[in-house]
């Protein structure tokens, strides 16, 4: 019974839910103050992202007549719950560094269910500019998932000779080495950034809700309480998926003392990261994006395939 | 009377399944509620036969001095598990065709074939004598073509492409078994034990698996699974391509690797890598650009296979168990699929994905076991499509870092292959979820109304399985996989971490904090049904349908892939169609041959003579 309870405090406030949320509201701010410092405005307030969330809560929720309403109302609430899965499993494995939950290749599945929910209910929701964002949306995943896998490939070879034979999938043992640290896992680094880019919808991937073109595609229909959620969702993936970056890549994110301070270090490094590519580019098209992940990262990424596989064969870790 | 149970699923359904064939389609029989209590009967008996635990039955046929023909029959963990599936897969089918073979002209060869189908199947997962298994392995052969004939227009030519391809797969069967019987002195399947060391061994092994493959439906020789999908009825593919057929090829291809042969030559385990590795690939990238709901799905049979074979060749203990328990999960929703597919092909009229849309509000059930089987095949965690294609993925990852040779040194491209497929699986499925049942309803679809519980329920069993062997997937394991490969109960084999009942029950504690969120704002103000917005224009329904159609252009129009693709359209990949064009160049030679000129066929005939006597004087 006392496991069903602490798991439950887990899920729900920390590091779950509550905890996630006001985490991830920070970060958005952060990324809206840091854009609008780069652009030479001044930002928002601290609190902005809360009151946007409050003021939509307070909105009337608009259901298209042709939609499929279930299907409408449910892919947000799915989407919240996969990334508060996400995010809740990275941090206990981060804090209690015991099995929770899954291991590096459940949490790359989990990472997809956020854009599943957001296609099902952008396709649901019986609009011609949703169904482009649909499209469009699958198209991305499409691309990014394959750097993502070889990414992953390159993790699991440059851990192989430091964990133990069982642990080679847990995300504990993965994240005691900082793969970064070498020319390939550099490179998987990169690409996996790229992905992560996509993945939040940031420019130069925010092409599924490009609200220039259309209109912002995906959640044109959405409205309050509803698009309250997948702003929460967002809010929160910007927690967990830097997080998933820094204990693949770069070494993990400690509990206490230096580590622990090294561990938001890093975190805010991922995250401006991030900004900066966001604000220095153009939006790419949804072709040049797929031919972009599928060639160029693809191949820099077999490269670094390569690389890794002729490092561990040599014992030449720096490759 | 313990022993004749072995018996009685195997004869039962082949002799009413034979009298059915011929009995006349005038004579309106219940041969569908009869095959629907022989397959029951059947199912209830495989269930019996798996609690028996080991039997055998022996029954001498034919005895020509020392040459000895015994009907072998005997039960394996493997095979009695892979018999209850089967059967309860019988059930369904016969529940479903009730209703959807109502209509039909030809129900009496329909039912028998089904039954003959149900027996033949049996019969191979009983069997214990090589020669047997290849006869019933005949029968189901012989019975896809028949029910493949029962479908619509273009269906006999679907019917012979099939019976051809598994047909000549079949008779490398026969030469396999016959080679496998000459290297060993015995028809006994666990008595043969060949190991691969010689080219004699590596050929039976060959033909063998090509066998097996062919009938699993996997790269090169899978062209007859489209081409049948596109014009046989939904449930004779939901039947046997998707779940039986698949059953028997990974079991033939399990016993050849573990109980026939030997395993010792690494190139072989690379030939299934590859095998495995390009099918996945290859077949879901050409299902993605299928404008046809069958012919897509048929893609996806074709791919999923490509999963099991790559965990056996794995060959280490997770591998070929995540193989094996892809293979249920793959029967159990493909057979789903397909049957969803039925549904919709049979209240439309079509099963072109350009004219369908937006049936989740007419079709609510056929759409949510459609749904859920749609995820779970695309690896959708919790549900069961994940659990397998992970076991899969650890036993690549196990296979690179404790083996040595050419199959574990490529483990990255086996990994990338998998696991990228899974991501172009989920788009395919997208794309026929999106064209299907949401999007928007055409007008001329006003009308469709959900099909009868006949049709229903079997959708609803088997997607409820989806979801009960995804969450529980430790029973599954240590019930009926580990038993069926002979590994101890809550041995290590995986090396991953799945909590899959703490996954789902936090995920449903996830959704239940959004309703949460939906109810504190539904207090604040009410909700409101409004027009879709279209940026002011007044555009007809049918204006606004974007069908998902067009959504992989981007794919098939990219520099490079667009050769392949429209390669791939005028089948220049189809080793049937390649066979064809050169039996046409064949016949041509000699039609060409055949003038009916009198100096020719002299010519000819002295040719032949001196070519004779050459022969026998320099024999002298």
């Amino acid at each position: 019974m006392s496991s069903a309870l602490s798991n439950l405090f887990w899920i729900l406030i920390f590091p779950g839910f509550l905890f996630t949320v006001v985490l991830g509201l920070a970060a958005s701010w952060i990324v809206r103050k840091v854009s609008a410092l780069v652009q030479w405005r001044v930002g928002p307030p601290f609190a902005q992202p809360l009151y946007d969330i409050m003021k939509l809560m307070g909105k009337e929720i608009l259901l298209p007549q042709e939609a499929q309403r279930h299907v409408f109302i449910a892919a947000p609430l799915v989407g919240l719950a996969g990334v508060l899965l996400l995010s809740t499993m990275l941090w206990r494995i981060t804090i209690a560094e015991t099995a929770f939950v899954g291991d590096i290749i459940v949490a790359i599945y989990l990472m997809v269910l956020p854009s599943l929910a957001l296609i099902l209910g952008s396709s649901a929701s019986a609009s011609p500019h949703a169904a482009i964002g649909t499209s469009r949306e699958m198209k991305l995943v499409l691309g990014y998932e394959l750097p993502l896998v070889l990414a992953f490939v390159v993790v699991i070879i440059k851990t192989a000779g430091h964990v133990e034979p069982g642990q080679q999938l847990s995300l504990a043992a993965i994240s005691e080495h900082a793969t970064v640290l070498s020319v390939s896992g550099m490179l998987a680094f990169l690409a996996s950034l790229l992905c992560v880019q996509a993945k939040l919808g940031f420019v130069p991937f925010d092409i599924a809700e490009s609200e220039t073109e259309v209109a912002s595609g995906v959640i044109i229909e959405y409205s309050g309480a509803l698009l309250a959620v997948w702003k929460l969702m967002h809010a929160m993936m910007l927690v967990a998926l830097p997080l998933f970056l820094v204990m693949v890549f770069l070494g993990g994110f400690g509990t206490a003392g230096w580590p622990l301070v090294a561990g938001i270090g890093k975190y805010v490094l991922v995250l401006v990261l991030i900004i900066l590519i966001k604000n220095t580019n153009p939006r790419m098209r949804i072709d040049q994006a797929m031919r972009f992940f599928w060639f160029y990262c693809g191949i820099a990424l077999a490269v670094a395939v390569i690389l890794a596989t002729i490092g561990n064969y040599y014992g030449i870790s720096w490759l | 009377m313990e022993t004749n149970i072995l018996c009685i699923p195997v004869l039962l359904p082949l002799v009413v399944g034979f009298g059915l064939l011929f009995l006349p389609n005038k004579l309106k029989l219940r041969s569908g509620a009869l095959t629907l209590i022989i397959s029951f009967v059947t199912f209830v008996l495989s269930i019996r036969i798996f609690a028996l635990g080991r039997a055998e039955y022996s029954w001498a046929v034919l005895q020509i001095s020392d040459f000895n023909l015994e009907l072998l029959l005997r039960t394996t963990p493997l095979g009695a598990f892979i018999l209850v599936f089967a059967m309860g897969f019988g059930v369904l089918i016969s529940l479903y065709s009730l209703e959807s073979m109502a209509g039909a002209r030809r129900t009496n060869e329909y039912y028998g074939a089904v039954l003959l189908t149900i027996g033949g199947s049996a019969g191979i997962l009983l069997s214990n004598h090589l020669l047997f298994l290849l006869i019933f392995w005949e029968i189901v052969t012989a019975s896809l073509y028949v029910l493949i004939t029962t479908g619509g227009r273009n269906s006999n030519f679907a019917a012979t492409k099939s019976f051809a391809m598994i047909g000549a797969s079949d008779a490398a069967f026969l030469l396999g078994v016959m080679m496998a019987w000459g290297l060993s002195g015995t028809f006994v399947i666990t008595d043969i034990g060949l190991a691969t060391t010689s080219t004699l061994p590596v050929v039976a092994f060959l033909l063998l698996m090509m066998a097996a493959i062919t009938k699993a439906g996997a790269l090169p020789l899978h062209t007859w699974l489209p081409t049948s999908g596109e014009h046989a009825p939904a449930s004779v593919m939901a039947l046997l391509p998707a779940a039986i057929d698949k059953l028997l090829g990974i079991y033939l291809l399990l016993l050849i690797v573990r109980d026939i042969f030997v395993l010792q030559s690494a190139a072989l385990s690379t030939v299934l890598a590859i095998i495995g590795a390009a099918t996945i690939v290859v077949a879901v990238m050409i299902a993605m650009v299928q404008h046809n709901l069958k012919k897509l799905l048929s893609f996806h049979a074709v791919s999923q296979v490509g999963y099991m074979i790559l965990g056996i060749a794995t060959m280490t203990p997770v591998g070929i168990a995540g193989g094996l328990f892809h293979l249920l999960n793959n029967a159990i929703y493909k057979c789903c699929l397909f049957l969803c597919s039925g549904a919709v092909e049979q209240q439309t009229g079509t099963a072109d994905l350009e004219r369908l849309g937006g049936l989740g509000k007419k079709m609510p059930i056929t759409f949510a076991t459609c749904l859920i089987a749609a995820l779970s095949i695309s690896g959708i965690p919790p549900l069961n499509g994940f659990v397998s294609k992970w076991m899969v993925y650890q036993g690549v990852i196990q296979m690179g870092a404790a083996q040595t040779g050419s199959t574990a040194a490529l483990w990255p491209v086996w990994l990338t292959c998998a696991m990228f497929g899974s991501a172009l699986t989920l788009a395919s499925f997208v794309k026929i979820i999106h064209s299907m049942f949401l999007s928007r309803l055409p007008s001329d679809l006003k009308d469709v109304k959900e099909v009868s519980s006949f049709q229903t329920v079997p959708m609803m069993v088997l997607a409820a399985v989806c979801v009960l062997l995804g969450v529980f997937y430790h029973v599954a394991l240590d019930r009926l996989i580990y038993p069926a490969l002979g590994v101890g109960a809550g041995a290590d084999v995986l090396t991953g971490t799945w909590q899959s009942t703490l996954a789902t029950a936090l995920i449903v504690i996830g959704v239940a904090v959004g309703l949460l969120i939906l109810l504190i704002a539904s207090f604040a103000k009410k909700t409101r049904i409004v027009p879709t917005w279209n940026c002011g224009e007044q555009m007809s329904n049918e204006q606004m349908i974007v069908p998902g159609t067009h959504f992989y252009k981007t794919v098939s129009n990219m520099g490079g892939l667009r050769q392949l693709y429209s390669g791939q359209e005028k089948g220049y990949f189809d080793l049937y169609d390649q066979g064809g064009r050169f039996g046409l160049f064949l016949t041509r030679f000699l039609r060409w041959m055949h003038s009916g000129l009198l100096p020719m066929y002299l010519t000819w005939v002295v040719v032949g003579l001196l070519i004779v006597l050459f022969v026998v004087c320099g024999i002298w």
